[in-house]
């Protein structure tokens, strides 16, 4: 939960401002709090005081959410499923274009991922089920001045079964430090469709590459091990994300894999990159490693622009696998 | 190093070792279609971005895993490396230009040196068992001459960046000059891509250059081109 507000991180770093240090090496150098933007005397002793927070992985930090989905005459059904803050399910929903699929909009009643966070996310889904699942949002990392926060999350697709997971935008702000790990396993015969897009800052405030750290890893691994590894590695203040090649002149970057080990890859591919070329942003279609499906990246200004050039994309691949269109985004 | 092994290490630097470095460019010549490339600071700047985002974080992880397996005669760690490096490079055309390039300096390796550790690796490559990546071959082929593993990772820069500029030189209107003065203002860029690679385990290559693999993509689909990448 967001247990460190900007106001107390205005406050801590007001001590760098000349007359606070003065002030501060002229009474005590232990006290490293001196406030001058104490809205009256009385209130500059609390002022001096940092919010106590919740401890790294403390309960409302160590978020779990446990999704299982299996197939029943009637279609594919949510059989068990288990969160805790800063994860809500309220239900599942029943408008997927294909008529066996389920799905689930995770929510939050947080105002996103702050330091000290450590989320632990499983999804599986059994086997010839459907299951589709999003969030309601985009998630907001929050500022951070100690610690990280980082989300481990294993998919899993037994055989014949099918798995979408787009989430909304991860929006980094700064000073943010985040690592996100994500592990799909697929059966024999399974498919999976994974979206992720990563907008550095508050574009609308003017805020872009402001933040310290991201790590996002995708592994996905079939019957017969590692398939493809897919990792994103951006400290801005080390190295410029938007060299030639890296970003170039974009901001945001997403990436839709469609993990399909059996399918014609070369064939998709080809599909995929032609539908993306006529998108709004500037994207492309490669063959994935050992026969695992197809990656696409896209590149734009704002975050809308890829996220409809990936589902563009993603529409393409589930009529190709499923033979049923791409979820239209509905979110109730 | 011995002057055997230092004469190894300028054979293996050579433009001249036919591993068909002619036929590569790794989405230069689309950056060239694109006009992202147009002059020689372009270029510099595109090779800056290889050499520290794809090079170092994955090309040169391998390497180092490939030459320590070599001197261990731990073939199995010589393919994890390899099934690796190709499982994170996801531009299939760069897989398929740093396959063919590996096959190439393997058969060649083969004919000039009799040794029973390239024998059991060719055997894994033929049988699907690792996919031979130029960059682990070289590996395997500095570890067994003796040419010490920071060499070894500055070679393959070397390499790499010597054939994009030869590359270059056939797209742009690139003079000997100007080629040769990029090779001098990335040294210190080679050094720090040497340095990056230190300390990783197979597990940890993490290339990263998404606007490079979108221009692979559509080079995949050129309908003119010179370069088989």
């Amino acid at each position: 939960m967001a247990t460190d507000a900007p106001e107390a991180r205005a406050e801590r770093d007001g001590e760098d401002e000349p007359q606070a240090r003065a002030e501060r090496d002229a009474e005590d150098p232990a006290d490293d709090a001196t406030d001058t933007d104490a809205p009256h005397p009385s209130f500059e002793a609390y002022a001096a005081e940092s919010p106590p927070q919740a401890a790294v992985g403390a309960p409302g930090k160590d978020g779990v959410l446990e999704l299982r989905f299996a197939p029943t005459s009637d279609g594919t059904k949510l059989v068990h499923d288990y969160a805790t803050v800063p994860f809500h399910v309220s239900g599942t929903l029943g408008h997927d274009p294909h008529p066996a699929a389920e799905t689930v909009f995770l929510q939050s009643p947080t105002g996103g991922i702050a330091q000290g966070d450590r989320h632990d996310v499983t999804i599986a889904v059994e086997d010839d089920a459907v299951a589709h699942v999003s969030t309601q949002s985009s998630t907001k990392v929050q500022s951070m001045n100690a610690n990280y926060a980082a989300a481990d999350t294993t998919l899993s697709v037994g055989p014949g079964g099918h798995l979408d997971y787009v989430p909304e935008p991860t929006i980094l702000h700064a000073d943010s430090r985040y690592y996100q790990d994500l592990t799909l396993d697929l059966d024999a015969g399974a498919t999976a469709v994974l979206a992720d897009v990563v907008v550095p800052g508050r574009l609308a405030r003017g805020e872009r590459f402001e933040f310290e750290r991201y790590l996002s890893r995708v592994r996905a691994e079939g019957p017969d091990g590692l398939l493809f590894e897919d990792a994103t590695h951006l400290t801005p203040a080390d190295g410029d994300p938007t060299a030639p090649g890296v970003l170039g002149e974009f901001t945001v970057y997403g990436t839709l894999f469609v993990v399909a080990p059996d399918s014609d890859a070369a064939a998709l591919s080809d599909a995929l990159h032609e539908t993306v070329t006529d998108a709004d942003a500037r994207a492309g279609a490669t063959a994935l490693p050992n026969g695992a499906g197809v990656a696409v990246r896209a590149l734009a200004d704002r975050a809308e622009t890829v996220q409809s050039t990936l589902h563009a994309a993603w529409d393409d691949a589930r009529r190709d696998l499923l033979d049923a269109p791409a979820p239209s985004g509905r979110k109730y | 190093m011995s002057d055997d092994a230092t004469l190894e290490a300028f054979r293996l630097a050579d433009s001249f070792l036919p591993v068909g470095t002619y036929t590569v460019s790794y989405g230069l010549e689309q950056f060239v279609a694109d006009d992202r490339v147009t002059d020689a600071d372009d270029l510099e700047a595109l090779l800056e971005t290889y050499l520290r985002r794809q090079v170092g974080p994955a090309e040169l992880v391998a390497l180092r895993a490939a030459h320590a397996a070599a001197s261990e005669d731990d073939i199995d760690a010589i393919c994890a490396a390899d099934r690796r490096l190709a499982a994170v490079t996801l531009a299939a055309e760069f897989r398929e230009s740093a396959q063919q390039s590996g096959d190439r300096l393997l058969s060649l390796q083969r004919e000039l040196r009799d040794d029973d550790l390239l024998e059991r690796y060719a055997e894994s490559v033929a049988a699907d068992d690792a996919p031979g990546n130029y960059a682990v071959v070289l590996g395997v082929a500095t570890g067994l001459a003796g040419i010490d593993v920071r060499q070894a990772c500055l070679l393959c820069c070397h390499g790499f960046v010597t054939g994009l500029l030869g590359a270059a030189q056939r797209l742009l209107s690139l003079g000997h000059t100007d080629a040769q003065r990029i090779l001098d203002d990335l040294r210190p860029v080679m050094a720090e891509a040497a340095d990056d690679s230190a300390g990783r385990s197979i597990d940890d290559m993490t290339p990263f250059a998404p606007l490079v693999d979108v221009l692979a993509a559509d080079h995949e689909r050129a309908e003119r081109r010179l370069f088989a990448s």
